[in-house]
């Protein structure tokens, strides 16, 4: 019973949130925490990802993202206008919906598990209405040492208001290892 | 004869309908353009299936949530609530756990709100039709099957602003 809360705790519960780090600018709370490898496998391995899967899932980096929006117009979120970048400055590669999607059905992965995976991520666009908040995994190839997130933001109903950008440096990756 | 008569009826759709979905919904929720809800024919946990085409006439309220999500924990109380409050006359409320297992759902509803069941979309595939952007996600269908509504992230239902709304919604 106690690991199945701390799994519901692995996903977005902003009061209660263990952010590794945490921006708020511009009437905008965002917050990124990175989860370890063992984290990942437990949350999925309990959801039905077979192991070859969860060996997959412990090849990447996840961050779990949180996102409230305190303004008081739309806010839009949408992952393909971030910029991850390593201290060279050189971007890092963001693994796609429907590259998972591809390894799942290679790797005969149950369609409840890709679901729920699915499901966990964070959304590619969502207009964020004030107040609310939204929150999910984004995974990445491991970069080598520590890297920053350079969030871009458009704002009103249409988009077509101010461009917010919120930068979060010194973000790392845990530790890689690999699944007995 | 025949035409005018057809005009009139016309006008009386088009100002019924206008009317009803010019209501201005409450923060958080979201219209929608009035396309067909998806069809959505599932099975509980005791195996009662629940067909939404068969629910023509009533407003429907189709909440999906999964056990992993952590607003879901906080929006189920006031799903229970809305129930005892509006009953099925208006609203039908059906939740769809998405992709969990019996024993997860179970558990959770349990300790969280025990007196709700939920329909099981063992796969996901029915919450992939239903596309809701996110979990937890409510949509509102309409009595005529058409999606009206749709309400993302943890809300709280038995709140004035969303009651009045529901209640003012389902008198029509």
């Amino acid at each position: 019973m106690q690991s199945k809360f701390l799994l519901l705790l692995l996903f977005w519960v902003p009061s209660l949130y263990a952010a590794d780090s945490k921006l708020v600018r511009d009437g905008v709370e965002l917050f990124v925490s990175a989860r370890s490898v063992e984290q990942i496998r437990a949350f999925y391995g309990a959801r039905g990802m077979p192991p070859n899967a969860l060996q997959e899932l412990a090849k990447v980096c996840f961050l779990t993202v949180g996102l409230k929006n305190n303004r008081a117009e739309t806010l839009w979120l949408e992952p393909t206008r971030w910029r991850f970048i390593d201290l060279n400055g050189e971007p890092i590669k963001r693994i796609m919906r429907q590259e998972w999607k591809a390894r799942w059905d290679a790797l005969q992965v149950p369609l409840a598990a890709q679901s729920t995976f699915g499901w966990s991520q964070l959304p590619e666009s969502r207009d964020l209405y004030p107040e609310e908040t939204v929150g999910g995994n984004i995974s990445l190839l491991p970069p080598e040492g520590h890297f920053s997130l350079i969030a871009s933001f458009r704002t009103g109903s249409s988009g077509d208001g101010k461009v917010l950008e919120l930068t979060i440096p010194n973000l790392s990756c845990s530790r890689l290892g690999a699944i007995p | 004869m025949m035409t005018r008569l057809f005009k009139v009826l016309m006008l009386l759709v088009l100002f019924g309908s206008s009317s009803t979905y010019a209501m201005e919904p409450p923060p958080g929720m979201i219209k929608l353009d009035g396309r067909p809800a998806p069809a959505l024919k599932l099975g509980d946990m005791d195996g009662k299936v629940v067909d939404l085409a068969q629910r023509r006439g009533h407003w429907v309220l189709v909440h999906f949530w999964a056990t992993w999500c952590g607003p879901c924990r906080r929006e189920m109380p006031t799903l229970a609530q809305l129930i005892k409050v509006l009953p099925a006359e208006r609203l039908n409320v059906y939740l769809v756990n998405t992709a969990d297992t019996e024993d997860d759902v179970f558990t959770f509803l349990a300790t969280v709100s025990p007196e709700l069941s939920s329909l099981m979309d063992r796969d996901g595939q029915v919450t992939e039709r239903w596309q809701p952007r996110g979990l937890p996600a409510s949509f509102l269908v309409d009595p005529q099957g058409r999606l009206r509504y749709l309400v993302l992230g943890g809300r709280d239902w038995v709140s004035a602003p969303y009651l009045k709304f529901l209640t003012e919604l389902t008198a029509k």
